[in-house]
């Protein structure tokens, strides 16, 4: 297991070129570049907004900064778990060609991901700051609770981006399963609206409590539920260990697949 | 034990590999279904077949034989791109490869660029690209369109690139497929020039190539694949004469 930090380690410039090139690629072409990095969930809230509280009046109180709080972690997770069933078929050309580990995959994926995701905080902080709410001290609490969401997509991805070379069912699957997957978090709603029968199914979900979780720092300015986000993160830290044993076993057969 | 087995740079024990030759590959989840019930449609094909062999740290080795008969798929065990059904290959040291020329360059990318990503994936450190990125521009003699993006090179100056990349590494061994014919005359010396130089450095070296002239000139020892199994091992001069005498 030390091995593979260490091989990990040695391809640290592999790793960092990959994530640059993926948050330079992404926009790659486009008129508006990185820009979109904040458009495009400025957008997105702003069409949530527009139907959940404008049409459908929901009650909940600053809606535009509530929402903005659970979309943003979401699109974060969703584009995630996406590209990785993407990445291997992608990059088969290189897979075939040369060796490196090929974990830097889909961790390249989630990391830049990530990068993403803390640029787009800013504009949760924009949200914040000039909806009158204000930054509050809990703010310590976000690289916590992002480090859980970091942990847990990693060892998603490391699954997903194995098991979808050999099945590539998995890559349509995926938005399907995503958009089931939207509305089983409390991103639109409150967790506290839903039905007591039908509260299981949220506690199930990891991504109620990292979103419950961004929600407390910035929204609700109170402490997260810590011992569930501690439990989560022990959770993902053994997801990513069985992912790596999936991942390790079926990369053997990748340059044959592919 | 442990001290004899430091001599050498790659150990290759009873190695069997064997491809699947589907006639209809099934990728669906509504395919693989559907092959439940007809499994007839796959094919094994033997590649290779109980391959045993030991390369000495130093030694020039070069892989012969007819096209099919195994040579780069042997070369793509040694990488790590693709694992054995049995047996095992342990490698000692860096290991580079060079399968094919200009794996993973992106057009877009300049000159530059792709030296930086190029030398990462062989698993290169930012500060170790820096000091070699000179060396590279120089021998790749491309220094006055290194700016400019890949996919304004010719084919001999995208391998010329590459090949002055891989080259660079500074790997203790080193695999080499089919690729002597880089470029023109002038950087095919220029390249021989450099294998030479490696091999003074003693660095382990694996061709596989059909050219018998550069194998005599460089190689020490030569292997001759036939259908997937070792049909001669030894000094170069006699499996090349051999081979040469067979396949006439």
């Amino acid at each position: 297991m030390i091995n593979v930090f260490k091989n990990l380690y040695k391809y640290r410039e592999l790793l960092k070129t990959n994530v640059k090139k993926e948050i330079r690629g992404k926009y790659k072409n486009s008129f508006l570049g990185v820009l979109w990095s904040f458009l495009n969930p400025l957008l997105q809230i702003i069409v949530y907004a527009l139907i959940f509280q404008v049409i459908l009046k929901n009650p909940q109180e600053n809606y535009a900064i509530f929402l903005c709080c659970g979309l943003i972690p979401w699109t974060f997770f969703s584009s995630a778990t996406t590209r990785s069933a993407f990445t291997m078929i992608e990059n088969g050309n290189i897979i075939k060609k040369v060796y490196f580990p090929r974990e830097i995959l889909p961790i390249s994926i989630v990391t830049s991901e990530a990068v993403n995701f803390m640029i787009s905080t800013i504009i949760i902080l924009g949200f914040v700051i000039f909806g009158g709410i204000g930054i509050s001290k809990y703010i310590v609490f976000y690289p916590l609770v992002l480090l859980a969401q970091y942990l847990l997509l990693i060892g998603l991805s490391l699954i997903i981006s194995s098991i979808s070379v050999y099945v590539r069912d998995l890559q349509h699957l995926i938005g399907v399963v995503m958009q089931l997957l939207f509305y089983a978090t409390p991103i639109v709603y409150s967790s506290e609206t839903i039905p007591d029968n039908f509260k299981w199914i949220l506690y199930l979900n990891p991504m109620t409590y990292i979103i419950n979780g961004y929600r407390d720092i910035f929204y609700n300015q109170q402490m997260i539920d810590i011992i569930p986000t501690l439990c989560l993160i022990i959770i993902s830290i053994v997801l990513c260990f069985i992912g790596y044993i999936i991942f390790n076993k079926l990369q053997k057969g990748f340059a044959e697949q592919l | 034990m442990k001290q004899a087995e430091d001599e050498y740079s790659i150990i290759v024990e009873n190695v069997n590999k064997t491809f699947n030759v589907y006639l209809d590959k099934a990728n669906t989840i509504k395919e693989k279904l559907l092959f439940l019930f007809s499994r007839n449609k796959k094919e094994k094909r033997i590649v290779l077949e109980d391959i045993s062999l030991k390369i000495k740290k130093g030694e020039v080795v070069a892989l012969i034989g007819t096209n099919g008969s195994g040579k780069s798929t042997l070369l793509k065990l040694m990488t790590q791109i693709i694992y054995p059904n049995k047996g095992k290959i342990i490698t000692k040291g860096k290991l580079t490869s060079l399968l094919e020329l200009g794996a993973g360059f992106h057009p877009d990318f300049s000159g530059r660029e792709n030296i930086y990503f190029n030398a990462s994936i062989f698993g290169l450190t930012r500060k170790e690209i820096d000091e070699r990125i000179e060396d590279i521009i120089e021998f790749s003699e491309l220094r006055p369109f290194i700016d400019n993006p890949v996919r304004t090179y010719s084919s001999g100056m995208y391998m010329r690139l590459a090949f002055s990349v891989a080259i660079n590494v500074d790997a203790d061994i080193l695999l080499i497929d089919e690729i002597l014919s880089v470029g023109d005359e002038h950087f095919q010396n220029k390249c021989f020039e450099k294998m030479l130089e490696l091999k003074q450095k003693g660095k382990t070296m694996i061709f596989v190539t059909h050219s018998m002239d550069s194998v005599k000139k460089l190689c020490d020892r030569a292997i001759w694949l036939y259908k997937g199994k070792i049909k001669m091992d030894g000094n170069t001069k006699e499996v090349v004469e051999e081979y040469v005498k067979e396949t006439k």
